[in-house]
């Protein structure tokens, strides 16, 4: 069975489950949970900045580029109305918690971001 | 009548091709009004308050947080005129006297210009539920169930706001009658919206449906049929019974939850919308009607007709488990996850709706529960420099009542005025010189009580 959690997005746009943090990701008007895991390493791409197209995130430990629609596939299933959410969480037993932290991926495209750097 | 300049400077302000069409539509001689507060026994006059309407911009829609707004009341007000000229009203008493309205309510100039502006009219109204609602992440069946399961409980275990402010009101008779007239909206012309969802060919959930419009309508016999037993209800009270009759009191949030079922019902490209809606709605029916009986009891004992309310508490309860079982998860099997989101999102659009009818109604309740202090705070408001809106208002000008978006000092300049918040509660008389403050979003009308009585509007800046 599911475990369902409310959050504020006003106030927490970070959920932890057990070891596994997800992220409140803004795609245009919406809002998705996404988990904060880099492919590659496991990097935090809510630190990631966007590339200047808008399309990719850049990790910040690595450079790799993770592309926005493939980090939204990963969404976990969640409706927001106004700015409570509701996430549904399989129920795997580990503790949740609900924090704010800082989310880079959410801020505009940089526009110094070399795109031959991860591959040098 | 309704609070506004004699020589509104209408049309530019009502914005562009809608809201022209628009005021063709409310200045039609069926929709201006008369001056009795309680509409009469033909369903096919109410007040449109074309002069109000005439300020509202229909270039811009309410955003998520505006659902209160003047123009979002006169949207909905108009889309429920639209709506129900879709259905069949007939007076109870007969058409004698009334083939004329029954001819143009129906007829082909006000159909063209509905036709011609309901889409228009829904993405205005109905627009900022794009932005304040959205469903992501893999919706699978179960992701349904457990957020269905989690807002219900919510609900069932929260207060109804409405309920809590007519159980806390002074005149708890006059608060819960204003909340039979918001119920009354839905309650007299009750399952007209579902039913356009019954034609077709979509299997077992189609029958399922159709057991609860069945319901509904008493199984064909009028005596049972829900709106029969509301009007009893109604009745009871010493209420109208015939429809619309308390137009003029429905609020925004009530309109638009009506609006809503008929919004969704209308285009079936909507349709697992709906069925998640109505799914919402019919589990958080039965506890609500519970809730509304408790209070009710409290306030006139065994003088009030509840039978209404014991049907709903009672059939509402398996209307909650067909809707869920056989329509809602049965559709989400059946059809398989492309379809899962739509229904989720139905269900967050009826919840969120829902609780713009119970905020609406409790303030409202709060409102003109409280007059006095609203006096006392029309003396310590500030006013802006801008010159105040003037009315002039006789024995004769219609009735018709309104919201304003933000606050507004009203003031009598000459003569004395009823100021009107409730359908059956006592008005409030303001003497020449005398204030009170109307908070933006809460609904007034005033009435004359001299031959001649004059009105300054005066904006209060936010704070």
């Amino acid at each position: 069975m599911a475990r369902v959690i409310v959050m504020d997005l006003s106030r927490h746009n970070t959920v932890m489950v057990g070891h596994d943090r997800y992220f409140v990701l803004h795609e245009g008007e919406r809002s998705l949970l996404v988990r904060d895991h880099c492919p590659h390493r496991g990097g935090p791409l809510s630190l990631a900045r966007r590339t200047p197209d808008g399309r990719r995130l850049s990790c910040p430990w690595h450079g790799t580029k993770v592309g926005v629609s493939a980090v939204k596939r990963s969404c976990l299933p969640m409706v927001r109305s106004g700015d409570e959410a509701v996430v549904v969480l399989p129920d795997t037993g580990d503790p949740v918690s609900v924090i704010h932290k800082e989310i880079l991926a959410n801020l505009p495209p940089d526009p110094t971001h070399d795109e031959g750097a991860e591959s040098r | 009548m309704t609070v506004q300049p004699q020589a509104a400077p209408a049309a530019p302000r009502a914005g562009g091709t809608l809201g022209k069409r628009i005021l063709a539509f409310a200045g039609h001689p069926l929709f201006r009004g008369d001056p009795q507060v309680v509409h009469g026994r033909n369903p096919y006059r109410r007040m449109l308050a074309p002069g109000s309407l005439a300020e509202a911009d229909f270039d811009r829609p309410p955003g998520p947080g505006e659902w209160a707004a003047h123009r979002s009341l006169a949207a909905h007000r108009l889309l429920g005129t639209f709506y129900e000229a879709e259905t069949v009203l007939l007076p109870e008493q007969g058409l004698d006297g009334l083939y004329e309205d029954f001819d143009l309510f129906y007829g082909p100039d006000l159909k063209e210009l509905r036709e011609g502006s309901v889409s228009d009219l829904e993405r205005f109204a109905f627009g900022c539920l794009d932005e304040a609602v959205d469903v992501s992440g893999a919706a699978t069946p179960e992701v349904l169930e457990a957020y269905f399961q989690h807002v219900v409980e919510e609900a069932a275990a929260g207060p109804s706001p409405a309920l809590t402010a007519i159980a806390g009101a002074r005149d708890r008779k006059s608060a819960a009658d204003l909340y039979l007239v918001q119920l009354a909206l839905d309650g007299l012309t009750e399952a007209s919206a579902m039913s356009r969802n019954l034609a077709g060919a979509y299997g077992p959930e189609q029958s399922a449906l159709f057991k609860i419009f069945i319901d509904e309508f008493g199984y064909g016999v009028y005596d049972a049929k829900h709106t029969t037993i509301f009007a009893k209800m109604l009745r009871s009270r010493a209420m109208a019974t015939h429809v619309h009759a308390y137009w003029n009191f429905y609020l925004t949030g009530p309109l638009a939850t009506n609006n809503y079922y008929y919004y969704l019902s209308r285009d079936h490209a909507k349709f697992f919308r709906y069925a998640g809606a109505v799914t919402y709605a019919e589990a958080v029916f039965a506890p609500a009607f519970v809730e509304m009986i408790k209070v009710f009891r409290d306030i006139f004992g065994d003088a009030v007709d509840l039978h209404y309310c014991d049907e709903h508490a009672h059939i509402d309860e398996h209307h909650g488990r067909i809707t869920r079982d056989q329509v809602l998860l049965a559709l989400a099997g059946r059809h398989g996850p492309r379809v899962v989101p739509e229904l989720l999102r139905g269900i967050a659009e009826a919840r969120l709706v829902g609780g713009w009818f119970e905020d609406d109604t409790a303030a409202q309740i709060r409102w003109s529960d409280d007059l006095p202090r609203h006096r006392e705070l029309a003396g310590s408001a500030r006013t802006g420099s801008e010159p105040p809106r003037r009315v002039v208002l006789t024995a004769e000008s219609p009735f018709g009542t309104r919201c304003h978006d933000g606050d507004v000092v009203l003031e009598v300049e000459r003569g004395e005025a009823d100021l009107v918040t409730t359908p059956t509660g006592p008005p409030e008389r303001l003497a020449r010189g005398e204030a009170v403050l109307i908070p933006g979003g809460r609904l007034y009308g005033i009435r004359p009580a001299t031959p001649e009585t004059a009105c300054a509007l005066h904006a209060v800046p936010p704070a």
